[in-house]
Parts: C-alpha cells; structure tokens; sequence
C-alpha cells in the first residue's frame, strides 16, 4: 500500500510500508513535545513562584521531575520506533550524533541536539546535591535551547506539520510556554534589567524567525525534498 | 547518629517549599524566609527531612551529621 | 637550619634569651602605641631588637613542620583576639598550625597556610588600628613574622582600608625596608580592602582575598579550616598581631601581669562622646570605666549611657556603668561588651533611643545583603524604633520590636544581624525611662541633640567600589598613664 506523504507533493512519493512503527515514530514525538511542553511550563511555574490555595509549592516541582520522566519515555519510544522503521535511514548514532544522518539531516539533527541536553538536564538534575548547586544550575538553562530545538525539530522533520491540528497543537505548547517566560522575565523587573530585556530581545527575534520560517518553509509545498528527505532510490540503498 | 537542619541564609531565595514538606519543624518567617524550629530531628521525620532538602529549589535546605563543635 | 646552628635571618642562636634589649616593667603602659611619636623602622630596632623567631624552621619551606613554642606562649599568656570576636589567640593558631600541609581540595597539592592580618576597621566609632599601624607598624608587622613561623606560613597579607592611601603607600614601604634588611622571613603583601561595614569581617576578607567580592560567606568552612585559595588561613586583628610581638619578646608572664585572669593583657580602646578628650587610649584590662573616662578628661557634660562595645555591644546605664570593669567578659556579662575596644559616652541632652535607630538604620544599608533576614529584618527594627522614637511609642510597636529582634538574630550567614539587634535590645532594656516619656509624650527632647554616635553621611552599601566612611572618627589623641 502507498501513501503519499502528507508534506509531499509532485516530487516525492514516499512508500510506507503496512508498518505501524512510522505513525508511533510521529505520534509519540507529538506526545513528547506536549510533555516537554508541560515540563517546561512548571519548571517556569516555579521560578515565578506560583501558590494557590489548592496548588502549594511543593506539587510544581515534584510534578516537575515526575512530568520530564514520562517524556523521557516517550521520547525513548520516539528515537527506538524511529531507528527501528527500516524505510527511514535513521541508525542509532545519528540520535546522539546530530547532522550525520542522511535523513532530513538537519532537521534530525536538531532533534539529536536536543536528545542529548535532555540526558545532560536528567542526568545532572538526578545528582544535583552532590553536583552541587552552581554546575547543576549552569545545565539547566540549557533547557531554554533544549526546548526550541526540540519544537524546530519537530516542525522541520515532521511530516504532519501541515496537518491543521498538530500546528494548533504546536502553536498551544508555544503560546504556553512564551507565555510563561514573559511572566518569569516580568517579575522583578527592573532588577537584572540587562539580562531581561536581552531575553525579551532573543526570544522576539526567535519567534519572528522561527514564523517566518514555518511560513515559508513546511508549510510550503514541496517541503520535504527541501527538508532533504532521500528519494526513494536511495532510500533502498542505504545501510 | 542524630542529624542537624541548617538552612543556608545566603543561598536561600524564600520558596518556602521546605515550610509545606516540613512544617513540624521550619516555619517562615514574615519575609518568606525559614526559621527552623530546632536543632535536633526525630528520626520519624528524617525521610520528609530528605525530601525537603531535595525538594529546595536553591540546594539551601541542608542536612548534616552532627559534628563536634570546632574553634573559632 | 637552626637546629644546631644560628637562625638564618635572625641570626639567633637557639637557646638565645628572647631578647636582650631591657624588659619595660610590666605595668608600664603604653606598651603598643610608643609615648615619643611613631616608631620608624630604625626607632623600631633600636627600641625592641630583630625578630625573635623561634628558629625551628623557615615557612617558606613549610615541610619541616610548626613551630610549636610560640604557640603554647601565646596560649600561656592568655592573649585574646582584638578584633571584636575575643577568641583565644593561642587556640586558633593552633586550630591553623594543625591544618597546615593539608591538600587545598581534592585536586589540590598539600599546602602551607595563609597568616592575614586586619586592619580594615570598618566600625565608624572605631580608631585604634589606624593609630596602631601610624605609630607602631613594625610591631604588627613583626607580629605577622612571628604568627607565620608559628603556623607555617608561606605568605601573609596586610588589610587595610582603601581610603586611606598614604598609609597603604607607607606600610608597603615599611615592609620593603624590612625585606632589605633581611627582617621578613615571609613576603607580606600590603592589599587595600574596597568595602564596607562588613569588608572587614573574617570570612569577608578572605573571599576578598580569593579574587571575590568583600562579602561574608557561609560558614563552615571558617578559615581556619579552609580560606585563601583552599589553605588553613590565620585570621587576626592588627592589635592582636603587636600583642603577639610583645609576648614573644617579654613573654607570657610579663604580658598577663597586668589585666585580669579572664582578660589578660593590655588593650587599645576608643573612647568618644561627652569626654574632654576623646580619642585612642591603650588600658589595662579591668580597669574602671570611671577611670578610664577620667583617663579622658573626664566628663565633658552630664551623662547618661554608656555604649560598650560599638555597634555590636549594648548600653549601660549609668551611674552604675561607672564601676563596670572594662574587659570583654565583665562587659558582656553587665549586657554589653568591649568588642573591638569602642566607649562612647551619652550626654544626658541627647536621646537614646534617638541614636540606637540612627545607628540600625545606617548598618540597615550596611548589610551585605545576601541573607533575608538580614537585609530584611535589620531594615525593619530601624523602621519599628525611628516610629517609637520619633512618632508614637504605643505598646503595638513595643511588642513587634520585641517580637522583631529573635527573629534576625542569629539567622544570618555572619554575625552582622547579631549587632543592631543587641543594640536594640539594649536599648529598650537602658532606656525605659526614656521610652515611658516617649510614650505618654511623643518625642523628648533629646532627639534634637546632634548625632554623637558616628554614622556617615553618605553611607553606600556593599558591592560597590569604594567605600564612604565619612565623618565622625574620633581625633586620634594619644593617652598614657
């Protein structure tokens, strides 16, 4: 049975296979980035500060380091899935590796990027008392790369991305999350002004770029040769 | 072996996590900040003592082995 | 190496008497400060000879081990620190002396210690160190010799207030003379100290030292343990270090002769407020507050209080003060203290209660800013007592203040909070008259008088360059005996 992939257009017909391992690939990648989304969200929780009556302290972090756990295991299934499916030519050191895959290599990339300071934010977070507060800090905020390359990654490799549900979905996590970050950069201004407005700076400009991109690059047709996904020929070809 | 709470002042940022996993013996004070009530911890209530050590998001809840008092 | 032959700087022989100038009696005093002027670097030899090392080993190559005789001298005579703290000197040389040649970390080398010598000073009423370290530098300095021989340092640093540029520039030159004339086994480094109130706290200094800011750190681990670059550090005020000169030449005996048992020695002290002539007075320990004052002249006005101890002693109320002996254990047990030797005597014109929160509120800008309760709290006993001294004292403020006080106490990550809030419980304690006038009618008086407790103008607070200690030091009168 053939599909056509759905970012596909007249270039590129993909051949699936009857395997269902290529639609738990995507699937568990949304889910991944739907927890990474809520990970990030209480992780930001916290450092605002937020209490309620019915939500004291405690819970936000707590569900915190319970959440990033659920999304290591889904991401685990994401990259096991995506290795396993014979059709794409996704092998085990391309996860950790990134740009070396000769599948949609940067976009691949960005997700081995973000693979690999997740494993450096658990692993330092699990050892953190004896790590000692400083370095465990210094890692941390590389979840503020660790998140949008992820979200990149699953734009730009994705082959549902045109699909009106996953880019609400998309565009929810990303409302959320930038939401929350404006929070956190807001309280206590002006103290640290620098380092805020700087922020503010940086994120505007990844928006506007990352828009821009989306725009004119996946949800453009012709998406997926552009992205560098190999033609069929040599799809069959590859190790 | 009994254990002492300390709470390292310059570390601490006033979460108040400690306050909610330990309220038998931390309670805050009018900025935010913990006022352990003892010195001493009851073995009963050493694994919350852990888990709010670990739960402070700064690292500033500190539990430690009673050591003999050193000069100066 | 001064095993069986002479000490290669010294050039003393072991088994040599100390010193073979003539031992001043022991109830003469001054014995720090000289009567005659300061004491350049010829007077200085001519007056206590070379350096009485104990020969057992040079620091520099601190692997041959501590020099223990100075260090059961200093604990035979009794000498405590002159910083403030009044820890037993001997005890902490030997806490540092034990450490030495200890790894600094875990991927360090093994290691001497450190010897830094404070005369930073950053109590407003205080002047001692500064008149110390005009008049009789080399005696500090002979000090920091003889406590890194003891504790097998190989480096030692001077600290002193940055403001004061020509006396960095003259200490420094003191010790280049020293080391031409073969005088200093150890180099010594002479390091302004930026800062304010808290700079010249131990572990405050140190911090300084490793390349960070003059803030205090959380301890353990105090210095003594682990300070400059990781190395059992040697943390002792200038006077303390002159005292340790003394006791090395003339020894412990002659050093406790005059005193008491529980506060041996001698001691510089500022004396300030209503006296005639205020200024730096070296005592003995024990000695009369009413003598002392006489010592100054004498009342300069009638007067009511006297503050022991600076901003980190507490109020007596006199007459009774008049009798309390001046030493650190007497003070403390009347409820004050000595700290670093700070008197100052209020004028029955002025307003108690007016200085305690003058004073609360500039340490409230004083603190380093690092701990809640501090930063917060001292802020907050200035707020409580300027409303009970300058609007209403009604009982609901009373109780907070009293509420207030054990609540900063202690919970900061140094000793800082600890001041105000003794002050201010003094206060309330001592002024009681003042605060039942206060309360049935609204400020007295008093709280017009000008400010005699020191407190600078334009007071920055910690973090930023350069210190501003304005106005307010006593002249620097010398008395004797």
């Amino acid at each position: 049975m053939t599909s056509v992939a759905s970012a596909g257009g007249a270039g590129v017909i993909v051949i699936t296979s009857s395997s269902p391992i290529w639609y738990i690939t995507r699937a568990t990648g949304l889910v991944s980035i739907v927890l990474l989304t809520g990970t990030m969200a209480l992780g930001l929780l916290s450092a605002v500060r937020f209490d309620a009556a019915t939500w004291p302290r405690y819970i936000t972090g707590a569900l915190h380091r319970n959440l990033s756990f659920v999304a290591l295991v889904f991401l685990g299934l994401h990259i096991i899935t995506a290795v396993a499916d014979s059709y794409t030519p996704i092998s085990l050191p391309d996860v950790v590796i990134p740009f070396i895959s000769s599948y949609r290599p940067f976009w691949l990339g960005l997700g081995s990027i973000a693979f690999d300071l997740m494993i450096a934010l658990i692993i330092t977070s699990l050892v953190r008392t004896r790590l000692g507060y400083r370095s465990w800090r210094l890692v941390h905020w590389g979840v503020y790369l660790c998140w949008p390359v992820a979200v990149i990654h699953g734009l730009g490799i994705g082959t549902d991305t045109r699909t009106r549900w996953v880019l609400s979905l998309t565009c929810a996590c990303v409302a959320l999350v930038v939401g929350l970050i404006i929070w956190r950069l807001a309280q206590g201004w002006p103290s640290n002004a620098g380092v805020r407005a700087a922020s503010a700076l940086t994120l505007a400009i990844v928006l506007l770029v990352s828009g821009v991109w989306l725009a004119n690059g996946p949800l453009q047709p012709g998406w997926a040769k552009r992205a560098g996904t190999p033609s069929p020929a040599s799809v069959k070809g590859t190790p | 072996m009994s254990h002492i709470l300390r709470v390292n002042p310059i570390r601490c940022d006033a979460h108040g996590v400690c306050a909610d996993l330990l309220p038998e013996l931390i309670e805050l004070d009018p900025w935010g900040y913990p006022v352990i009530e003892s010195d001493r911890m009851p073995d009963a209530l050493l694994p919350h003592a852990r888990r709010a050590v670990a739960a402070c998001p700064t690292l500033a809840l500190l539990l430690e082995r009673e050591r003999r008092r050193a000069g100066a | 190496m001064g095993k069986a032959g002479r000490h290669p700087v010294s050039g003393q022989r072991e088994g040599d008497a100390v010193s073979r100038r003539p031992v001043p009696a022991p109830e003469q005093l001054p014995r720090l400060i000289p009567a005659d002027g300061p004491l350049n670097f010829a007077r200085h030899i001519d007056r206590y000879g070379p350096v009485p090392f104990r020969g057992y080993g040079d620091p520099r190559d601190w692997r041959r081990g501590v020099t223990d005789m100075l260090i059961t001298t200093v604990e035979r005579s009794g000498l405590t620190g002159r910083g403030g703290a009044g820890f037993p000197a001997g005890k902490k040389m030997r806490s540092v002396a034990d450490r030495q040649g200890r790894r600094s970390g875990f991927f360090g080398s093994p290691a001497g210690s450190v010897v830094v010598a404070n005369g930073v000073e950053s109590e407003p009423a205080s002047g001692k160190d500064a008149v110390l370290l005009n008049r009789a530098p080399h005696l500090v300095l002979d000090g920091i010799q003889l406590a890194a021989e003891a504790v097998g340092a190989p480096e030692a640093y001077l600290c002193v207030a940055s403001e004061d540029e020509r006396l960095t520039q003259r200490l420094a030159a003191a010790v280049s003379e020293r080391e031409r004339a073969g005088l200093n086994q150890v180099p010594v480094e002479v390091m302004p100290v930026y800062g304010s109130y808290v700079a010249s706290e131990e572990s405050a200094l140190v911090n300084y030292l490793n390349e960070g800011p003059a803030l205090p750190v959380f301890v353990p681990p105090r210095p003594f343990e682990r300070g400059v670059r990781g190395r059992p550090t040697l943390v002792n005020n200038v006077e303390t270090l002159a005292h340790i000169a003394l006791i090395a030449r003339y020894g412990p005996t002659w050093f406790a002769a005059i005193g008491t048992p529980d506060a041996p020695g001698s001691a510089l002290v500022t004396i300030g407020g209503c006296v005639q002539r205020p200024g730096v007075y070296e005592i003995p320990l024990g000695m009369r507050m009413g003598d002392l004052i006489r010592l100054a002249g004498g009342l300069a006005e009638r007067a009511q209080a006297i503050l022991a101890g600076g901003y980190f002693g507490g109020w007596m109320a006199l007459p009774d003060a008049m009798d309390a002996p001046v030493s650190g254990p007497a003070l403390r047990k009347l409820g004050a203290g000595l700290g670093s030797g700070i008197i100052v005597v209020l004028p029955e014109s002025a307003c108690g209660l007016a200085e305690t929160a003058r004073v609360v509120r500039y340490l409230g800008t004083q603190s380093a800013g690092q701990c809640g309760p501090c930063v917060n709290g001292v802020p907050a006993i200035a707020d409580v007592l300027e409303h009970i001294t300058w609007k209403r004292a009604d009982e609901r403020s009373i109780r907070w203040a009293s509420r207030l006080l054990p609540l900063v106490e202690g919970r900061g990550a140094c000793h800082f909070p600890n001041g105000p809030v003794a002050m201010a419980r003094s206060a309330l304690r001592v002024f009681g008259g003042d605060l039942r006038y206060h309360q049935r009618h609204g400020p007295c008086p008093g709280v017009r008088h000008r400010p005699v407790l020191p407190v600078p103008q334009a007071a920055r607070p910690p973090g930023e360059q350069e210190t501003a200690r304005g106005g307010g030091r006593p002249p620097v009168v010398l008395g004797t005996k």
